[in-house]
């Protein structure tokens, strides 16, 4: 554990742009909304910003990429296949807790099964992550319902905690315990631990709504999701609702579906891309020739539910699917953001 | 980045599809063509090894990737697949020429079993082209003969050219104790055989019920109506075997497009038993 | 950073996004929270936006038609001959060319795309794409209060009491404008949809009325009877703010109530249950389609003057909500693409306002009304010899044959177009994102949408493209960006007269009126801003409507499926949305015609049987898709699919003249 001031927090994100392209919340001033972002200027990183709109999934899993390219002669026949080069090392400055933990899960996900997602990893790899514990929720936020929050516990080289004016350090890893020596940062003294606790336990108390009269119900509602004890007509009734635009896919730190289109470019060259995709769209599902087998919409909502909250799903993940950021509300056009369908599955088994 | 044909991953390509050449290409039905198709990196190809039931997925360049099942025997079969032109790439595939190059990621799936089913009775039920993914597990058992009981073989097309892989059943048939029973949906000039479903040529073909496992592939309409025959005839719900299709794009179960409620085709399938298919929680 | 603040230019709503920028073009899209329009919502079109954006099918060199194929040239050789033709033909009569404007263009490229018509063709044949609709809405709520454009604003629509959705397929075509209807109905609002289709809409009212197709006029003169019968309407509204009530409620005296329930299938209670609740709302607002597939002026009047009689006009969070389909279509029409209209809605006779365009252009406009090109196309007599069209949908294409007469056809676009096969000379210009411009959405909400990439070397932005074009016709304008445009826009049009690119890029746009009373805009018509009476509109009184024939049985509809209005180009271009747009089909590869359960029992056929449809013109085989969507007696056919089902439609362009309320008798046989 080290320690830091607040006024020079910062300059962890300004020794890493050395080496990284360095990402992180930023206000946008022509709209005032934060976003996830690249930093031009490490310096412009806010750390107190409420949760950014824009979760961090894009650096590691882009909306849209080029996976290879290639070419083929149709009169040579030669074909010519180009992998996409290395990237440069990136790294992730003020992750919330519960971004990390969708971040994981895409670990879990694209290199922890079968089968080890090269493209992912090729973005994946060498990321350097600076979390940043939230010393208050913000009005959507349930990370306590789903076990992701309000303060990383691994998978980060640095966290971040603010005590009054200055920041506390912990070290996650090896690199993140270099790199806080390298800034000379001066050591805590074992009273941190006990103020860092104090800290979380503070920001546990502040949570309202839905975080806390729902706590149980994530849980229970899981449970009736993996069994499929759910009515047919409370997913007729959130299908209604839904308006297939995608947006809580997008949102979601841990969904990850993706479209493979290969695009031919003016050059003569076509690019295989990969792009994000969702299970709310009709044609997501559908076969080449005419068998679409989750037609009705209430159908395709089932099945991301069932992403985000079975058992099944959590053992691929290590971890429930949802990460409590709370996203999928501020998105919908319906009315079926995950702390919606949690109530009316709750209203449903309670009535 | 790593290529992974370098057989870390059981011999299998994953990632960067490796080019292949169509050797051969032979018109079978309507919209139905075979591919015969040699991989040109010689290493790659010595180590590319199949299973009965598990698919690729071939790139045609400039217009996409699809998910084929693989017809061949995994033992002495020239490797090929057999494809109904149905969207903009498999339509694209059928304009190829001999010579033209085509990309293969794969193998991909679980596959038949093979050894679970040695000494048992095989029955094969199939209508249409769902006979092109049985057709490994048929001419693996057929090399097999000995270690098998009964192999039957029921077959249905709507019309007698609609009927897949004729050359090839009538090599079968050379085969000692190789039952075939065809069927077409309705009467048809200068047919001789049997007309109507395939479901109702389960009972003339005296299905054995007993150390039996059945293979079904075809139609949703079709196989609903073969399941619940079988069913009836006694046999269990996890001796019928099936393999699903889906509309996939990465193979190794990561796009999701395959999910089926709880499981993805491409990795945890595409072969189920009817018992498994039951309780995916989703329509097949 | 990457992400950069930006507008939606797919349909009217003018929902906010940010775009990620890299090197390597346009690589995301995301939603805007702050946006007060969309409030971070967007739909699938909007969510795939950098599909779009990001395409490599884009028109990026000037083409000229050589011996019948297009042929790469310089920007200087295509603008030349262009110009030169185009100036050759005016020279001989302007009646001899025309301009089709763009509902998806800028309104500076727009502005001067009338400019170009006007001072250097000399011509007021000028029209925009897909037109129709909501030129009547226009011109009825003109005529009305004098406010030629939505009454009411996004904003109001969780204000209200009371929403009539009326025959729009809102949530698929203007899905975030859907959205915050859903979202007002939560919050306790009244929601009744009238349509005769079950609509997601519809589902997710309180009441919903399925009418027969073609009766929408006779439902909302009963709505108005009744409020008369029942003494419902707001009296002493009437009396202080209004004019033409005697005249209005003469005509309704023609409407017998005996034979609404057959002529509409709607019960009369239900219609007393929708008009009491309407006059019970202390506001109200409506929702109706304009545009290409959009309701008639006479129908449009209707719903005006049954507003008017329950007193919801002028009055806060209440009135009647045209729904532009496309981006700038109320922008288009506020810079004057229309032969008879100057900028904002002001009157080509109105000597007064051409007068002022003449100081300011240094060339008055021409006197002669013009007429809009689709109505020279129309008309069978109608002489074109060159024609402009820039970044159409495929409206156009309904004039195939006739388009093989016009002796010269110049396409100015950015993406790749199936009309360039008509074009002999074809002009690339700068995407949206690769130029400043403004539009104006569906509530009058102009927004600046700033520059983002580097257009391709040699691709013009509009301003530039329309500057060269005028300087080869021998005039000199001297604009320096399209901000300079606006300058222009704002000096000669009084709506905008306050509005300036400054003001624009500190807000999230600004709703016109923006003039010296509004510096900051007008969120909605309200009485206080007018000095005058508001008008009943004058109305035909006929409620004649189609009616089943033995031969012809059914009513066969004819509309939008899916989320997907026209043929729009633009979502070809794209992968995600053109599957969306492609999952209906897929599953029916021929076409389809939507039938109730029932008639396909009677018919005795199954989901995806085929069936012969055919009417008093012609015949089409298509799959059956059997709904509950579609009342019995009912079928229905998106417009749009199979070249199939498009023929057939295309014999029956009168019918498809009336928009979504159009209906064609058929019979339907199983084969």
């Amino acid at each position: 554990m080290y320690l830091i001031k607040k006024s020079e927090v910062l300059n962890i994100a300004r020794e890493l742009a050395k080496d990284h392209l360095v990402y992180g919340p930023v206000t946008d001033e022509a709209t005032g909304q934060v976003l996830f972002d690249s930093l031009d200027d490490p310096g412009k990183a806010d750390l107190g910003a409420p949760i950014p709109t824009i979760p961090p999934k894009n650096v590691v899993f882009p909306q849209m990429e080029c996976i290879y390219s290639y070419r083929y002669d149709k009169n040579s026949r030669a074909v010519d296949i180009r992998q996409v080069n290395a990237v440069k090392p990136k790294a992730l400055f003020g992750l919330r807790s519960c971004d990390l933990e969708g971040m994981r899960i895409l670990d879990r996900f694209f290199l922890g099964q079968e089968f080890v997602d090269d493209f992912y990893l090729n973005n994946r790899k060498k990321t350097f992550i600076v979390t940043n514990t939230c010393i208050a929720p913000f009005a959507q936020c349930f990370c306590v319902c789903t076990d992701s929050g309000p303060s990383a516990k691994e998978g980060f080289d640095l966290n971040l905690t603010e005590l009054g004016d200055e920041y506390l350090v912990e070290a996650g890893s090896d690199r993140g315990k270099a790199l806080a020596e390298k800034l000379g940062l001066a050591k805590a003294d074992g009273s941190y631990a006990a103020k860092k606790t104090a800290a979380v336990d503070r920001a546990m108390d502040l949570f309202t709504g839905f975080a806390v009269e729902n706590k149980a119900w994530v849980s229970r509602v899981t449970n009736r999701v993996t069994t499929g004890f759910i009515k047919e007509d409370v997913w007729e009734y959130i299908g209604d609702q839904c308006f297939e635009c995608g947006a809580c896919t997008f949102v979601c730190p841990s969904c990850s579906c993706f479209n493979i289109e290969d695009v031919n470019k003016n050059d003569g060259s076509t690019e295989r891309l990969r792009s994000w995709d969702s299970c709310s769209y009709e044609g997501y599902s559908k076969m080449a020739g005419d068998h679409n087998p989750r037609k009705p919409v209430e159908d395709r909502r089932n099945k991301r539910f069932f992403c985000k909250l079975s058992y099944s799903q959590s053992k691929k993940y290590l971890r429930p699917g949802c990460v409590g950021c709370g996203r999928c509300a501020w998105v919908c056009p319906g009315d079926i953001g995950l702390p919606n369908v949690v109530t009316y599955i709750r209203r449903e088994t309670t009535k | 980045m790593a290529d992974k044909h370098e057989c870390d991953n059981g011999c299998k390509i994953v990632s960067i599809p490796q080019v292949a050449t169509i050797e051969e290409i032979k018109d079978e039905i309507v919209d139905v063509k075979t591919f015969y198709l040699n991989i040109d990196d010689a290493g790659v190809r010595e180590k590319f090894r199949i299973r009965s039931g598990q698919f690729i997925m071939c790139t045609v360049f400039g217009a996409g990737e699809f998910a084929v099942s693989l017809p061949p025997s995994p033992e002495n079969d020239r490797f090929h697949i057999s494809v109904r032109q149905v969207g903009k790439v498999t339509r694209a595939l059928h304009a190829l020429q001999v010579g033209d190059k085509v990309g293969i990621r794969g193998p991909f799936g679980n596959g038949f079993p093979f050894e679970d089913i040695k000494g048992k009775n095989v029955v094969y039920v199939a209508g249409g082209i769902g006979l092109i993914p049985l057709r490994s597990s048929i001419v693996h058992v057929l090399q097999n003969r000995k270690d098998f009981g009964r192999i039957i073989l029921i077959y249905g097309a709507r019309s007698p050219k609609d009927l897949m892989y004729q050359y090839n059943i009538d090599e079968w048939l050379k085969i000692d104790g190789f039952e075939t029973y065809i069927t077409i949906d309705s009467p048809a000039p200068g047919w001789t055989g049997e007309t109507g479903f395939v479901h109702n040529l389960i009972p003339k073909a005296n299905v054995p019920v007993d150390n039996t496992v059945a293979f079904v592939c075809g139609p949703p309409v079709m196989f609903n109506s073969v399941i619940n025959v079988l069913m009836e005839q006694g046999l269990s719900d996890d001796c019928i075997i099936s393999t699903l299709e889906r509309h996939m794009k990465c193979g190794i179960g990561k796009c999701q497009h395959c999910a089926i409620g709880r499981t993805l085709v491409c990795t945890d399938g595409p072969v189920y038993t009817y018992r498994q298919i039951k309780t995916l929680g989703e329509q097949i | 950073m990457n992400y950069k603040p930006g507008i939606c230019t797919f349909c009217g709503n003018g929902c906010g996004h940010f775009l990620r920028i890299t090197d390597g073009g346009v690589g995301g899209v995301f939603a805007s929270r702050n946006h007060p329009v969309s409030q971070g919502r967007l739909c699938v079109r909007g969510w795939n936006i950098h599909e779009l954006l990001s395409t490599n099918r884009r028109i990026l060199e000037p083409m000229v038609r050589r011996n019948g194929t297009l042929e790469k040239v310089s920007t200087d050789e295509a603008l030349s001959l262009s110009m030169e033709r185009l100036m050759k033909y005016a020279g001989e009569s302007p009646d001899l060319v025309a301009v089709l404007a763009s509902p998806r263009a800028s309104n500076e490229e727009t502005y001067l795309l009338m400019k170009l018509a006007r001072t250097v063709l000399k011509t007021n044949n000028i029209g925009v794409d897909s037109d129709s609709g909501h030129r009547s809405s226009m011109d009825v709520l003109h005529a009305g209060t004098g406010f030629p454009g939505m009454l009411g604003s996004v904003k109001g629509i969780t204000k209200t009491e009371f929403i009539l959705v009326f025959d729009i397929d809102i949530t698929k075509q203007n899905p975030i404008l859907g959205s915050e209807i859903h979202r007002a109905r939560r919050g306790g609002a009244t929601l009744v949809t009238v349509d005769s289709r079950e609509t997601q809409i519809a589902r997710l009212s309180d009441t919903f009325v399925r009418t027969k197709p073609g009766s929408n006029k006779v439902i909302l003169g009963a709505l108005a009877k009744i409020l008369i019968d029942e003494n419902l309407v707001d009296s002493a509204f009437i009396q202080r703010h209004t004019a033409g009530f005697e005249g209005f409620a003469n005509l309704l005296g023609s409407l017998s109530y005996d034979d609404i329930a057959a002529k509409t299938g709607v019960g009369l209670d239900d219609l007393r249950d929708i008009a009491r609740k309407l006059a019970g709302a202390k506001s109200a607002m409506a929702f109706y389609p304009t545009g290409v597939s959009g309701l008639d002026s006479d129908m449009i009047g209707y719903l005006f003057n049954l507003f008017l009689l329950a007193g919801k006009i002028g009055c806060e969070n209440s009135g009647i909500n045209p729904v532009t389909g496309l981006n700038n279509l109320q922008g288009a029409f506020d810079m004057g693409a229309a032969p008879d209209l100057l900028t904002g809605f002001q009157p080509l006779g109105d000597s007064k306002a051409a007068a002022k365009f003449g100081d300011v252009w240094g060339v008055n406009p021409p006197a002669k009304a013009g007429k809009a090109p689709y109505a020279i196309l129309d008309d069978p007599a109608g002489k074109l010899k060159a024609i402009v069209v820039m970044d159409h949908d495929e409206g156009i294409v309904r004039y195939a044959e006739k388009l093989k007469s016009v002796d010269f056809i110049v396409y100015i676009g950015a993406f790749e177009n199936p009309f360039t096969e008509f074009a002999h000379v074809v002009l690339p210009v700068a995407s949206y994102i690769e130029t400043d411009g403004t539009y104006t959405n569906t509530e009058r909400r102009i927004q600046l949408s700033r520059k983002k990439t580097e257009p391709a070397s040699g691709v013009l932005p509009g301003w530039k493209l329309f500057s060269a074009m005028a300087g080869k016709g021998g005039a000199k304008w001297d604009y320096s960006s399209a901000e300079d445009v606006m300058k222009e826009i704002s000096k000669l049009t009084p709506i905008y007269s306050k509005v300036n690119y400054a003001k624009l890029e500190k807000s999230f746009g600004i709703q016109w009126p923006c003039d010296e009373a509004n510096p900051d805009g007008t969120e909605s018509f309200s009485l206080g801003s007018v000095n005058r009476a508001l008008n009943f509109v004058t109305l035909r009184g006929s409620y004649d409507v189609p009616a089943a024939s033995k031969e012809y049985p059914w009513q066969l509809m004819v509309g939008k499926a899916q989320h997907y209005w026209h043929q729009n180009n633009l979502m070809k271009i794209t992968k995600i949305p053109l599957r969306e747009y492609n999952a209906t089909l897929l599953m029916y590869t021929q076409g389809f015609i939507e039938i109730s359960v029932a008639d396909a029992k009677s018919l005795q056929v199954r989901d995806k049987w085929p069936v012969k449809v055919t009417s008093a013109q012609g015949t089409m085989n298509v799959s059956v898709k059997v709904s509950e969507e579609v009342g019995d007696g009912t079928a229905y056919v998106p417009y749009f699919v199979q070249d199939m089902i498009t023929k057939f439609l295309l014999v029956h362009d009168e019918a498809l003249k009336y928009g979504e309320d159009a209906t064609i008798p058929v019979r339907i046989e199983k084969v």
